[in-house]
């Protein structure tokens, strides 16, 4: 479960502070999906940061329970001139999952070949995708934080995330943010709108739609 | 309990970034770690040569190796530690993506890095002098261990303050550079403060790394006596230092923006 309490984030531009999240409050329930559209802009990519811990608000305070994962599909947290496969070891050594299980899981899941053995820098922005997917499903969360716009990947492997998805239901939620309703459609139980620093929270995906839509 | 628990999280953040360092650092070549060796040889080297030219030798007591090998690898702790820990943030903002890798576990994590690989290189340094003059004598290794400690947390603490203000300010890695360069003719790398003339020697201790090489060369050399040096001096710079490093951090730790 993560409960937002009053968060507020700016960052400071050149005419002034520009605000991106506006003293949000909402909870994110435990096994319950949540699919967050927004605008190029609209701070989707700075909430899943927030959520996800790696920034902290300007005000308001953010209550974690259960394990959170990094925001996935973001692939900045591999070092390029590390391998794969020791990429994979060093998040696992920061979780403290089981190395050896992580890294064959991360491996299988990824299907990338020989390309495990190389360095992150020679891949392309698919099979990092491939690689952050497969080394966030090795390592059990309760939540995962997944950022569409960069989780990119071919049909196939959008195919194989959405059954693995399917399969942990019962124990795992997603907070998918994204700009188009593809994915969350089938992904989410909870539709939400971010715009101008606030969020709309809606029960039925035609309603998310239309307020998308007219944003 | 949530103490210990928090306490091995970082335990735990700051091995898998040490041993992540190791990797970038030295993995990128075969036989990486020869790199690690080559600048200290290289200075000491050139600085035996220069001795051996002008006909001087180490000052008394002091084979000349190892002379320099002390003055050199502890400047050398001071300032390389110093130049990594002051790009901790800067060179890792993708790993501040991880919630539980903070600041200043990059911080600890390149500081015992480079202490580590520092004592490896003087070890090794040393231990061929020996070989080769087919004589070793050392006064007290936990005292060499001790001066360069001093001199990896002055490092480390003045390494933390320029990471702070580069989170805020392009100027201060800028002012950095320039700034050390005098530091490595004044630290005692090629005199002791027991040759100085009393004037001279008192303006020079103001430099704290100075004390670091008196300390290190008073362990190493049983005849060597650093009667001017003082850890409590560099304590109270490490300490004053880790204060500003540490409110400068807490001051810009909102700011880092991981991209």
């Amino acid at each position: 479960m993560i409960e937002l309490d009053g968060v507020t984030k700016a960052y400071p531009t050149t005419t002034g502070p520009h605000v991106v999240l506006d003293r949000l409050s909402f909870v994110f329930k435990d096994k319950v999906s949540v699919g967050i559209l927004g605008h190029n802009g609209a701070g989707k990519s700075t909430l899943l940061r927030i959520l996800g811990g790696a920034e902290q608000p300007d005000e308001g305070r953010v209550h974690r329970s259960g394990r959170v994962s990094w925001p996935i599909g973001f692939s900045g947290g591999f070092n390029g001139s590390l391998t794969g496969e020791e990429n994979c070891r060093f998040v696992s050594r920061i979780y403290s999952a089981d190395i050896d299980a992580v890294v064959e899981y991360a491996r299988a899941f990824a299907d990338i070949g020989n390309y495990f053995e190389m360095p992150v820098r020679t891949y392309s922005s698919g099979m990092r995708a491939r690689l952050a997917f497969g080394l966030s499903m090795a390592i059990d969360f309760d939540t995962y934080l997944v950022d569409e716009v960069t989780a990119v990947g071919d049909a196939t492997f959008q195919e194989k995330c959405r059954r693995e998805f399917a399969a942990r239901k019962e124990r795992s939620s997603v907070i998918i943010v994204s700009h188009s309703l593809g994915t969350i459609r089938s992904y989410c139980d909870l539709f939400c709108v971010i715009r101008a620093g606030r969020l709309y929270v809606f029960e039925e995906i035609k309603e998310a739609e239309r307020a998308y839509q007219a944003a | 309990m949530t103490y210990v628990n928090g306490a091995l999280a970082q335990f735990r953040v700051i091995h898998a970034l040490a041993l992540r360092e190791t990797k970038t650092r030295f993995g990128q070549h075969r036989a990486g770690y020869v790199w690690a060796l080559l600048e200290p040889i290289f200075w000491i080297g050139t600085f035996y040569a220069l001795f051996a030219l002008a006909g001087r030798e180490g000052p008394a007591g002091m084979d000349l190796v190892p002379f320099l090998a002390t003055g050199i690898v502890t400047y050398q702790i001071f300032s390389v530690t110093t130049d990594k820990v002051s790009q901790a943030i800067n060179g890792n903002k993708a790993l501040l993506f991880y919630p539980q890798v903070q600041p200043l576990d990059l911080v600890f994590a390149r500081t015992i890095l480079e202490a580590a690989t520092f004592v490896i290189v003087f070890a090794l340094i040393v231990g061929a002098n020996a070989l080769a003059a087919q004589t070793l004598e050392v006064g007290s290794v936990l005292r060499v261990l001790w001066g360069m400690t001093l001199a990896s947390l002055l490092g480390m603490t003045l390494g933390l303050v320029f990471c702070a203000l580069n989170v805020v300010s392009q100027t201060a890695d800028r002012v950095r550079g320039p700034m050390m360069r005098p530091l490595f003719w004044v630290s005692g790398l090629f005199f002791t403060a027991n040759s100085l003339p009393s004037q001279v020697r008192e303006v020079l201790l103001w430099n704290p790394v100075f004390h670091c090489t008196e300390i290190v060369r008073d362990g190493w050399f049983p005849p060597y006596h650093a009667i001017h040096a003082s850890s409590a001096y560099v304590l109270v710079w490490v300490v004053g230092l880790a204060f500003a490093g540490l409110t400068l951090e807490r001051v810009v730790r909102r700011r880092v923006q991981v991209t």
